[in-house]
């Protein structure tokens, strides 16, 4: 029952082999070792697989591998530059120290990156509400808070 | 002298795991490599009559399927109560009865289903006072040693007696008794627990392990092989970890099980846990019930304390049965109580067994503790405050466990936070809601829990003026390579950009008792003063042979460049004297005149220079300087390995840097 | 090897098709968060799964003489919905805390109502809004008052072969206030231990005197359930604290929650007089809070 299918991940355009009951998530890190990608818990409660899907995040372990068919996948390894630059998330999570054992870490980025998108300039209970779906062990979420904030000043000022 | 690094906030080294660059676990495989499964027995004590094997083992891809009648009679954990795999019967409701090693895990699963196992219920006992009872069915009816046991009580009694309660209790003027429960917690990491086992072809076992001991795990998994008969030994890779929090303190079951799977196949095999396989089958908090007496005199000053604990032990022994050791801590030392008694049982039950748990046993102990301290107070009519107050203890104390108090803000500590709570106006003053307090002490830094509690450092510096650690210790999240740079960075003269670190490899790094019981940035931090001194001085004792010629050179270069350019005046005597010179940031400089740019050369020109003047004869590694840590704690002697040379790697230009073993 | 072939209809008439000529051995899919999970955990195993996410007649929110949701409506959609923020706070209530975001974005108001949980959010926000249930099948077309439609716990009166289109919600009444209060453990990512919905309709822009009440609860019964005895007495009622308290004590009489891993029994039932009243008062403030 192998089915091929074609994506965008990363701006790449890909072709895969897929069976049906696989998810996005074990695509993008089984066949296209994109393993930035966590497997937490493999039913959508711990968000560590985290990815966008035309801009949407979504919880890759259970997001049937054919709806990810045509559509756009961004995952961690797409937020570095070209040039290995960093993205100001990335930077951020690093100044403030919203990264410990960074498990959780590519996600939360995520579900991050699509608040900023649609919400630049986000207020705390805002970014506690967007990233509500990503679970921390390790941090108590106060430095992922201030590592967002953080990301949205440095944002704000390189648009400028 | 004011710090330049230790003590200021810099990046996280962490960019791997920013960029989905870090290998966890989860994320190696390996050429070859099977994927293990453990068939659980679901059920909570039961005698095993038959385990049928056959339409597992017909299954295609599967490659190996083993139970306690295939895999040699060896005792692992702790005191040695259980197998691997269970034959005889099962103790619990995650006891390990069948293991499966297969091309994929979708295989490995449904081999899983195609075993028959036969049980026959036995009854079962839940809680450790039904355990303890007279007629109670034996959890174990045998000692690890095939003695016949009489009881379900473990062999492992704490105990702490001072002074005399008899006269601390006629000296009470109030005096409360109550029982406190506390429960399972699970460490619930983010990364499930794993490991990948591969036997090379010398019988050495390579263990890739998210264990926070990698010497203590080498030291199990070793003595394992030798008791199943392989003559090799194991070398501990730690990739990266997905959060530890005690879960991996010990070696864990399925990490025997999955070597015998790599004995079996002669194939690297992973086994990784699913989540609910990880709430299933860790072993989590240690729950107790303990039960308190305690006294005060009239004016608040405790005179006794009595504490009974029982520990629900479950079906088998790991390190929670040990957490009494700190608890005796906060029992005996939190507050200035001169006669005490603390008494803690472990018992067998059916439950899940335990092991470490953030702050192990300490959390359980403080609850106790501080919920019969505001009884204590409330029977006194004290203010629960004024009561811990008046209770606190004090600089140049001895404590009933003889720990000697040295500095104890606490009475300030107390203070400061009546003041920030706004105790006065909001303690007992508002309804449904309202402050508390609470206070707590734990052990750390070195807690002399094990006979030597030493930490191994290497230091290597390369001709480009960079900086290696190579380390015995572990990151699982809590930043210890962060400030390993930052220490190393001052205490060598470096920048932290030059520090990389290179960790997790038994066979490379020199040993370390583990990273846990909050020691880690406090033994490290001495190992490494005391070698980056060594390094220092090695370092301006060749500035001292070499300063001179390189200031000199320099010197003569920018006279021939420039006709106008006017010569300073060198004392070269003051050069050539390490005593008068030092190391930082990366630039020798005389001490009496650090500003002085003449008398700056960085690092590499004076590391540099044999590979200018001598012709090239496979001495590119030259000069790199090795220190040996004998790191000591109290107990007196560390041990260090011999380094291995590692090829150096050319430093990127920006933040990076911890090096892990190529998995 | 267990796996299924997963089959993507862009119109209802296909999914209808597909439904027909599978019969039991398909299943439909929405957002997945919920028949994913299931999958995996082996609790279902169809031999095909019809998708409703590439069919755009269900992805609606339409606002005219009624409020009209379209099944395959994403909670995220509603959350963000203009529409949802100003006329129907009690739906947004609920899903801006229903799972994470993430799940939001794939999960539908639709499969949230059809996988029929006694902790469903949306239900009781559905049942307060007396909200018909639009189902179609190759048969023909059919609807259902929402209070009629869960049979029992996970389960729903429609008929294999059934699809649900749309929700419609009449147009509330002036003077309307509606709210949704859920209590979790957790502030996010959890279901409720009890979930409240209420709404009423108030004669005048005061909020005093209560014309319509509904109340609807989640967690009290094995379905999403209304309390009609406890909305008979509120009407007609000037609204305050004590009314509603009273309301509330009537509410449980009508309930029969039952012991779960996130309540008890007794938790639960002296929760629903607590969480009618808050919810209750808060419908009256967002009343008087428009009002002003």
């Amino acid at each position: 029952m192998t089915q091929s299918i074609q994506f965008t991940v990363n701006g790449d355009l890909v072709q895969v082999d897929v069976q049906p009951h696989w998810t996005l998530l074990r695509v993008l890190r089984d066949v296209l070792e994109l393993n930035g990608v966590k497997q937490g818990c493999g039913e959508g409660e711990c968000g560590a697989c985290t990815v966008l899907v035309n801009g949407a995040p979504i919880n890759s372990c259970i997001y049937p591998i054919l709806e990810a068919e045509g559509k756009e996948i961004l995952t961690i390894e797409g937020l570095l530059g070209k040039d290995n630059s960093l993205h100001p998330l990335q930077q951020a999570f690093l100044k403030k120290a919203g990264v410990q054992c960074g498990f959780c870490t590519p996600g939360m980025i995520m579900s991050a990156k699509a608040l900023l998108d649609a919400n630049p300039n986000p207020s705390e209970d805002e970014i506690r509400h967007a990233i509500a779906g990503n679970m921390c062990r390790c941090t108590g979420y106060v430095q992922i808070v201030e590592s967002i904030q953080h990301a949205a000043e440095l944002k704000s000022k390189q648009s400028e | 002298m004011s710090e330049l690094f230790v003590g200021k906030s810099i990046p996280r080294v962490d960019l791997e795991k920013v960029t989905g660059r870090a290998q966890f676990m989860n994320d190696i495989k390996l050429p070859r490599m099977l994927y293990g499964k453990i068939l659980y027995s679901k059920r909570p004590h039961a005698l095993i009559k038959s385990i049928d094997t056959s339409q597992a083992e017909k299954l295609r891809g599967v490659r190996a399927v083993l139970t306690g009648f295939n895999t040699p009679d060896v005792r692992v954990g702790f005191i040695g109560d259980q197998t691997p795999l269970k034959k005889d019967k099962v103790r619990q409701f995650r006891d390990e009865v069948a293991a499966v090693a297969a091309i994929d895990e979708e295989t490995a699963e449904e081999a899983l289903e195609l075993i028959k196992v036969e049980y026959e219920d036995l009854p079962a006992i839940y809680d450790p006072f039904e355990a303890m009872k007279e007629d109670a069915p034996l959890i174990h009816e045998v000692d690890p040693r095939g003695k016949p046991r009489r009881n379900n009580i473990l062999p492992l009694p704490w105990k702490l007696e001072a002074g005399d309660i008899e006269k601390g209790r006629a000296e009470s003027a109030f005096v409360v008794k109550d029982t406190f429960h506390t429960t399972w917690v699970h460490q619930t990491c983010m990364g499930t627990s794993g490991c990948i086992c591969e036997f090379d072809l010398n019988d050495n076992l390579i263990f890739r392990s998210v264990t926070n001991v990698p010497f203590g795990g080498k030291d199990r998994m070793d003595m394992f092989l030798r008791n199943i008969g392989i003559k090799g030994s194991t070398r501990v890779l730690t990739p990266y970890v997905g959060g530890s929090f005690g879960s991996k303190l010990d070696t864990d079951i399925y990490e025997f099980i999955c070597a015998l799977l790599a004995w079996e196949t002669k194939c690297p095999v992973k086994i990784l846990f699913s989540r609910e396989e990880e709430f299933l089958a860790s072993p989590p908090r240690q729950p107790t019930v303990s039960t308190v007496e305690q006294g005060c005199d009239k004016n608040g000053k405790l005179t006794f304390r009595k504490v009974d604990m029982i520990l629900d032990n479950g079906a088998y022994t790991s390190w929670g049965a040990t957490t009494p050791s700190v608890m005796m801590v906060t029992i005996s030392s939190l507050y200035n109580v001169p006669n005490l008694s603390y008494q803690a049982t472990c018992v067998y039950t059916n439950n899940i067994y335990a092991q470490a748990m953030r702050g192990y046993g300490n959390p359980q102990a403080t609850w106790v503790i501080e919920n019969s301290i505001d009884q204590l107070a409330e029977e006194a009519g004290i203010d629960p405050l004024e009561f811990r107050k008046i209770n606190a203890n004090k600089p140049f104390t001895e404590t009933p466990m003889r720990l000697k108090i040295t500095t104890c803000p606490m009475t300030e500590c107390l203070d400061e936070v009546k003041t920030k709570l706004d105790w006065e106006n909001k303690h007992g003053k508002q309804d449904g809601r309202g402050v508390g307090v609470a206070a707590f002490v734990h052990v750390g830094g070195g807690a002399r829990v094990y006979r030597s509690d030493a930490q191994g450092i290497i230091m290597k510096v390369d001709d480009d003026g960079k900086l290696t650690i190579i380390t015995g210790g572990t990151d699982q999240g809590q930043g210890s390579e962060t400030i390993i740079r930052q220490m190393a960075a001052e205490a060598t003269g470096l920048r932290p950009e030059d520090v990389s670190i290179f960790l997790g490899d038994t066979e490379v790094c020199p040993w370390d008792v583990g990273t846990h019981a909050s020691r880690h940035a406090f033994i490290t931090g001495h190992a490494i003063l005391l070698a980056a001194k060594d390094v220092k001085r090695k370092i301006l004792t060749l500035a001292a042979r070499w300063m001179g010629t390189v200031i000199g050179k320099e010197i003569k270069r920018r006279a021939r460049r420039n006709p106008d350019y006017v010569a300073p005046e060198i004392d070269f005597d003051v050069l050539a004297d390490p005593d008068m010179l030092d190391l930082q940031e990366g630039e020798i400089f005389v001490k009496s005149d650090p500003e002085n740019k003449d008398l700056r050369v960085p690092l590499p020109l004076i590391l540099r220079p044999h590979t200018w003047w001598e012709p090239v004869r496979g001495k590119w590694s030259w000069p790199r300087l090795f220190t040996i840590l004998p790191m000591k704690c109290s107990t007196g002697k560390g041990r260090g390995t011999c380094p291995a040379a590692t090829p150096s790697e050319p430093m990127a230009s920006r933040w990076k840097w911890t090096r892990r073993p190529a998995m | 090897m267990r796996t299924f072939e997963y089959l993507k209809p862009t119109s209802v008439k296909e999914a209808l098709e597909l439904l027909d000529q599978y019969g039991e051995k398909a299943k439909l899919i929405a957002g997945g968060t919920d028949v994913m999970v299931q999958w995996k955990k082996r609790i279902l195993s169809p031999d095909y799964l019809i998708s409703l996410r590439n069919v755009p007649e269900l992805h609606v929110i339409d606002y005219d003489a009624d409020l009209k949701i379209g099944a395959g409506t994403t909670h995220r959609a509603l959350e963000l919905s203009p529409i949802i923020q100003e006329h129907f706070p009690v739906i947004l209530d609920a899903v801006s805390n229903l799972g994470s975001v993430q799940v939001r974005c794939s999960a539908t108001m639709g499969g949230n109502i059809c996988n029929a949980a006694p902790s469903a959010d949306t239900a009781p926000p559905l049942l307060v809004l007396d909200t018909e249930v639009h189902a179609v099948s190759s048969k023909g077309e059919r609807s259902i008052p929402i209070s009629e439609f869960f049979g029992g716990p996970s389960r729903t009166v429609l008929e294999h072969g059934e699809i649900v289109t749309h929700f419609q919600i009449p147009r509330p009444s002036p003077n309307t206030g509606m709210a949704y209060w859920k209590l979790t453990r957790r502030a996010a990512m959890d279901l409720p231990i009890l979930g409240v919905a209420v709404l009423l309709s108030f004669q005048e822009p005061d909020a005093v005197t209560c014309n319509k009440a509904r109340i609807g609860l989640g967690v009290a019964a094995p379905t999403p359930m209304r309390a009609k005895k406890a909305e008979a007495f509120l009407e007609g009622k000037v609204i305050d604290e004590k009314v509603l308290a009273e309301a509330g004590a009537m509410a449980v009489e009508e309930a029969s929650p039952r012991t779960s891993i996130r309540g008890s029994k007794w938790y639960r039932e002296s929760l629903i007089p607590v969480l009618v009243r808050r919810t209750g008062l808060r419908c009256q403030q967002r009343v008087k809070g428009a009002a002003a």
